[in-house]
């Protein structure tokens, strides 16, 4: 370890090279990792909350809605299914204008129909359970709430999420590929370099009888240390920009969960990220070092 | 100790070395002579397994050296101090830590060889520089750090390649002292030089070499031009 630090310290503007790189990748990782997750966590809120209302007839008796909602509950596609009455859509009406008083002044809620709200567990069947349940004869008609900008239908939302979420994920993991790979070589060029400044050094070292793992260890060491300071550092750089962010992410989603609201949560999401990237750091260093010591370092 | 027996070394098609044969026993110090291209930096490197004899057998307390796996060879050379005419002490670490160096590849440096350091130095005269770099060094204080390295290894064989060819007769004649005093003990010492004026001063053994034959070994020898 004091001898890694002691080949740091000689060639700071390398090792500054090599924690740049390093630190940059971990920076886009993270933010990647970020998105991820924050295009995972719209499309799971879309895909749970009450998605599916159906509006009853105004003459339906209580044990045609009773015998509908057993028939709901028993749907293995279906969820959280909830009786709405006339007065409680008067309620949610008067909390959706609360801003406008006086348009719920001038209403009863005789005007509101009863309903039976629900999610699907998948998106994908919603299309079909709506289809089914608008034939039945107690329905007046069935609306779903999840809607994304001009989306004509369901269908339309699931393959819109669907497809920001593949995007994030395909697009991410090329993008970090490329990084992963150019830190790589990064990484074997300047452990390349240190190898073949030593030459002399690792000569005498061979001749007094060091062992090639005492040879090799304070290349894997430096090697390992550039990455984890750089996904340190890239990933506190992620966390200060997502807090910096956060308060325009939460006006911009209205409520949509894109990222956990509170600190703790948002904290709990980046310890994970950092066990993982650390992770990966200590394998990635390990590796690029090995490799570069096996490519430069005949003993 | 150390045994040749009819040892050859080839490079391609030059004859560096060319049926060897002599035994060396443990505690013996030995000058091994000859001019530039005789094949003493050779035979070194051979006894070092830097190299390997083309045919022939080296054996070292009675093991072939050609035995000694690649694993097991870092462990061979921590019993065998080598001391070059170019020192080969690392350049950015003082006196001290080039001779705790030989300690740390040994493993954990405990007290008891901390005070070994200390007691190595001081024979050899470092104790006042211990905390200087290679370069703040003379030639012979360099030499003497580099033989304190050696010493604290406590090996079986020391084995100097020229060890004075950068130094002047005074300077030449302790470092050569300090390895005759380290032989009195049971260690072995093989010193390869073409200092007429030490090895008759001295008359220890001498093995000669010419153009990579043994053409002479004798008991208190002389250095023959």
């Amino acid at each position: 370890m004091h001898t890694a630090w002691k080949h740091i310290r000689r060639s700071p503007y390398q090792a500054l090279t090599a924690v740049f790189i390093m630190t940059l990748t971990f920076f886009v990782a993270t933010v990647l990792v970020v998105l991820a997750y924050g295009t995972s966590t719209v499309l799971r809120y879309y895909e749970t909350r009450p998605q599916v209302i159906a509006y009853l007839k105004a003459d339906v008796t209580p044990s045609d809605v009773s015998s509908l909602q057993v028939k709901l509950e028993s749907d293995s596609r279906v969820e959280g299914v909830k009786y709405v009455s006339k007065e409680q859509a008067l309620d949610i009406y008067k909390q959706a204008t609360s801003s406008n008083p006086l348009l719920a002044e001038f209403v009863s809620p005789k005007i509101f129909p009863a309903s039976l709200e629900f999610s699907v567990r998948d998106l994908a069947f919603a299309q079909e359970v709506i289809s089914q349940l608008g034939e039945e004869a107690t329905i007046e008609e069935v609306a779903f709430t999840a809607n994304l900008g001009d989306s004509k239908n369901l269908n339309q939302v699931v393959e819109r999420l669907s497809s920001v979420a593949n995007y994030v994920r395909i697009g991410g993991a090329v993008v970090l590929g490329f990084l992963l790979a150019s830190s790589f070589l990064v990484l074997l060029i300047i452990i390349g370099m240190r190898i073949s400044s030593r030459r002399e050094e690792i000569e005498i070292l061979q001749l007094i009888g060091a062992t090639s793992g005492f040879i090799r260890s304070p290349f894997i060491l430096e090697g390992m240390f550039y990455v984890v300071v750089g996904s340190v550092v890239g990933w506190l750089l992620t966390l200060l920009l997502t807090l910096y962010v956060s308060p325009s992410l939460i006006s911009f989603f209205q409520g949509v969960p894109f990222l956990p609201q509170d600190l703790f949560s948002l904290l709990e999401l980046f310890g994970v990220v950092l066990a993982g990237e650390f992770l990966l750091a200590i394998i990635l260093g390990a590796l690029g070092s090995l490799i570069a010591i096996k490519r430069y370092l005949k003993i | 100790m150390i045994k040749f027996e009819n040892v050859t070394k080839k490079f391609g098609s030059t004859v560096a070395l060319e049926d060897i044969s002599f035994e060396i026993e443990k505690g013996e110090f030995v000058f091994l002579t000859g001019h530039s291209g005789s094949g003493k930096t050779t035979l070194i490197r051979l006894l070092l397994r830097e190299l390997s004899p083309t045919s022939g057998k080296i054996l070292i307390e009675g093991k072939e050296l050609g035995m000694v796996r690649k694993h097991e060879l870092p462990f061979y050379r921590r019993k065998v101090g080598v001391v070059f005419q170019d020192f080969k002490l690392l350049s950015n670490m003082t006196v001290y830590e080039n001779v705790r160096l030989a300690c740390e590849i040994d493993g954990h440096v405990s007290d008891v060889e901390e005070k070994k350091i200390q007691e190595v130095l001081h024979e050899v005269g470092m104790t006042a520089k211990q905390g200087l770099f290679p370069r703040q060094l003379s030639g012979g204080e360099t030499q003497r750090a580099v033989i304190a390295r050696v010493l604290v290894m406590q090996p079986k064989v020391i084995l100097a390649d020229e060890p004075t060819g950068n130094l002047d007769p005074q300077t030449a004649r302790q470092i050569i002292d300090l390895l005759e005093k380290a032989s009195e003990g049971e260690t072995t010492v093989l010193v390869a030089t073409h200092n007429a004026l030490i090895v008759n001063d001295l008359k220890r053994r001498v093995i000669q070499l010419k153009e990579g034959k043994l053409v002479g070994d004798c008991k208190k020898g002389k250095y023959i031009d």
